[in-house]
């Protein structure tokens, strides 16, 4: 049995604590994983490191990804995230505080699936939150496995 | 030896006059046959020759600054005076020219024009050269083949053959100077034979003429001499300017000799780089100056120019001087002489020292500004990630606070909570427009056609579906175009027309009209509205960053919209400017080009 997890990435606590309520308030009963920096994020995803020991059942189901991360920033996690033939098909939604246009044309050239920006308005957040949700968890046919 | 042969009452006179005169002494006439004649007669034609003598020698006196036209006037003169055809020759080293003739027989005795401004040997004119050395001759009566003796055959012929009967021949002498002599022919035709007294009138006229011609070519000579003299000046004149040209020129002047390219000319500019006087660098070259490589350069940039014929421009060439290196751009060409051959070489050098540095100094600001906005750019963009998150912490915290303690805060804390979350939200488009605002100082400016009556359109009806509920009257002009940023345009008129759109929203009958009118040549576009205005007064303000003329109550902004707007017309080369009243509208003028001046 597989356990479709939401991968989020993040490294602002603040943020991340209000997505997971977000998620809450949406509904959303898949179980979040949370990585702070793009390493952290890649030995998730490869299982290595502190993750070596990670089931081989639990798969990203969507990830969440923040571009301006420690160590390794969004745009290099998700480069070489399709890089991977492990990760390449994972669904990838970009979700940043930036509007800048660079980082949105980067993000799609990259592969990335979908872009959101973060509001700063909590129930627009939350909203944003309950479509993605919807959209990728439960409309989205994910490729096979 | 020739004889005055002499008959009559007027001898002893005529003698007597002619051997007054200093030449005379020596003059044989001949005189075959004297006419008969009283005194009467001779008094008369003496007193005559008088008038006519004072008369010629103030003809004379006249014409003494036209040369030729006196020798003319001499040949008349005595033609008519006598009455018979005159010729003047004149002498030049050991040639003869007749210089003027006339006939005062009207007879046409002469072939004028092939006679006159021929030259003549003396050996070839015995008569001539015989009156010029021993004084005048008369013959009366001419006996053909006594002159055939005497003559060239060719001028007897021509005498004979212009029916001359006498004839009477003086030198032309005055102070010394032997200019020629005077023939005076006498044609038959039932006249008088010449006599004594006719030679007495033409040797004194003769002297006269002979004085004119002195006074005429000393006047020539102090003419060409005066000429020259005046030419001389204005050479020196030119000759001064154009030093004094070229030693002003602010710029290196040199010129070298083509050969060993040693310096034969420089100027003071040249004189102040080199830190070295002219006498210290004339005749050097180069490699006394400067160092082997430098020289060399100099040098072969040199040979290039007189080699090629063409200008040979070296736009930086290092230099050392006493006073550190400079840099010149120096410009070469070969000055040629007439036969084409290059005899010097031109220099000329502009000191771009001074000039390299600013551009170094320039382009190291260019840099420097433009890391200074890239530390911008990263700057805004941190801004925008990072100051958002804090924001979004504070409103994501309040709702949650809201939504799971809300039970517990009376009417007044969650009036507060309400006021935390406003304030976050408005910071949060103060960012945003900040942003904005930096993006539009920032990008490249990328010109293209763009239909602003479109673009005006689909933002009012954008407002307008935001807003179904208000009615606005909306007249958009048709067709105007304009070469603009098509993302920068559309962020200016969205600022103006959301202005518009957000003052007219306390209006019953709300009106918002885009135009165009001109502005000094140039297309100025409007956005009119009938809404809330503002002061004249305070009119400097608006266009200012943060600047507001509304309480936020009233109209809510942030102040950084019209801040951007000025910044897209600056960065076209355009401006913007605005007239209002309170409570009777505003209209809003920018330009996108630059003003015709």
């Amino acid at each position: 049995m597989l356990d479709r997890v939401i991968v989020l990435v993040e490294d602002n606590a603040n943020d991340e604590e209000l997505t997971l309520r977000a998620f809450r308030k949406s509904n959303i009963v898949n179980r979040v994983v949370v990585v702070r920096d793009g390493a952290e994020a890649l030995d998730y995803f490869f299982a290595r490191g502190s993750y070596a020991a990670r089931p081989a059942n639990e798969v990203a189901q969507v990830v969440l990804l923040d571009l301006k991360l420690p160590k390794i920033d969004g745009l290099d996690v998700l480069r070489a995230l399709r890089a991977d033939d492990r990760t390449r098909l994972i669904p990838i939604v970009v979700l940043t505080s930036s509007a800048e246009e660079q980082d949105l044309v980067r993000s799609y050239g990259m592969g990335a699936n979908s872009y959101v920006r973060k509001p700063v308005d909590f129930t627009h957040f939350v909203e944003a939150v309950r479509q993605l949700g919807l959209y990728w968890l439960v409309i989205n046919q994910a490729a096979p496995q | 030896m020739r004889r005055i042969v002499a008959r009559g009452p007027s001898q002893q006179h005529t003698l007597a006059t002619l051997t007054q005169h200093p030449r005379i002494d020596r003059a044989v006439v001949y005189i075959s046959q004297w006419m008969e004649d009283d005194g009467t007669s001779l008094v008369r034609r003496l007193r005559d020759g008088l008038r006519l003598v004072s008369t010629v020698v103030q003809t004379f006196a006249e014409s003494t600054s036209d040369y030729r036209r006196l020798l003319d006037v001499i040949a008349r003169s005595v033609a008519d005076a006598i009455p018979d055809t005159c010729i003047v020759m004149l002498r030049t080293g050991d040639n003869l020219t007749i210089a003027a003739i006339h006939d005062g027989s009207g007879s046409g005795d002469v072939d004028r024009r092939g006679l006159r401004d021929r030259p003549t040997a003396m050996r070839d004119a015995p008569i001539s050269a015989d009156v010029l050395a021993r004084g005048p001759l008369l013959i009366p009566r001419i006996d053909f083949d006594v002159l055939r003796r005497q003559m060239a055959p060719s001028s007897v012929a021509q005498l004979e053959a212009g029916g001359a009967t006498g004839m009477l021949v003086v030198p032309l002498a005055a102070a010394g100077d032997l200019h020629g002599v005077l023939w005076l022919l006498r044609h038959g035709n039932g006249r008088p034979p010449l006599d004594e007294l006719d030679l007495e009138i033409v040797m004194d006229l003769a002297n006269h003429a002979a004085l004119a011609i002195s006074n005429a070519r000393l006047f020539q000579e102090l003419q060409r001499s005066e000429r020259l003299r005046a030419a001389e000046e204005r050479a020196v004149q030119t000759s001064r300017l154009l030093d004094a040209i070229i030693e002003n020129i602010p710029d290196m002047v040199f010129v070298k000799e083509a050969e060993r390219l040693s310096f034969v000319r420089i100027n003071r500019a040249a004189e102040e780089l080199h830190g070295k006087s002219r006498d210290e660098m004339l005749g050097k070259t180069d490699y006394d100056f400067f160092p082997a490589g430098e020289a060399e350069f100099f040098v072969a940039k040199d040979r290039e120019a007189l080699a090629s014929g063409a200008l040979v421009d070296i736009p930086e060439e290092p230099i050392q001087t006493p006073g550190g290196e400079r840099w010149l751009h120096t410009k070469k060409v070969a000055l040629r002489d007439s036969t084409g051959k290059p005899t010097h070489l031109l220099g000329i050098s502009h000191d771009i020292t001074d000039r390299r540095r600013e551009l170094a100094e320039l382009s190291a600001a260019k840099l420097e500004a433009d890391a200074a906005n890239r530390e911008l750019e990263s700057f805004s963009y941190s801004v925008a990630h990072d100051l958002r998150g804090p924001l979004r912490a504070i409103d994501g915290f309040s709702q949650a606070l809201l939504e799971d303690y809300g039970a517990r805060l009376d009417p007044e804390g969650l009036r507060y909570l309400a006021r935390v979350r406003e304030a976050a939200q408005r910071m949060a488009e103060l960012i945003d427009d900040l942003l904005t605002l930096s993006r539009v100082t920032l990008s490249d400016l990328k010109r293209e056609r763009v239909d602003l009556s479109a673009l005006a359109r689909s933002l009012l009806s954008g407002f307008q579906r935001l807003e179904p509920e208000r009615h606005v009257e909306i007249v958009v002009a048709p067709d105007l175009v304009t070469q603009a940023d098509p993302q920068l345009a559309a962020i200016a008129l969205e600022n103006l027309l959301g202005n518009a759109w957000k003052f007219t929203s306390k209006r019953t009958r709300a009106r918002i009209e885009v135009g165009v009118t001109e502005s000094s040549g140039a297309p100025a576009f409007f956005v009119r509205d009938n809404g809330a205005g503002f002061d004249m007064t305070y009119g400097d303000k608006l266009f200012g960053v943060f600047q507001r003329l509304h309480t936020e109550s009233d109209f809510p902004g942030t102040g950084v919209g019209l801040a951007t707007v000025a910044r897209i017309t600056s960065r076209h080369r355009g401006r913007i400017w605005a007239h209002g009243m309170i409570d009777e509208g505003a209209t809003f003028y920018f330009t996108l080009t630059e003003a015709h001046a």
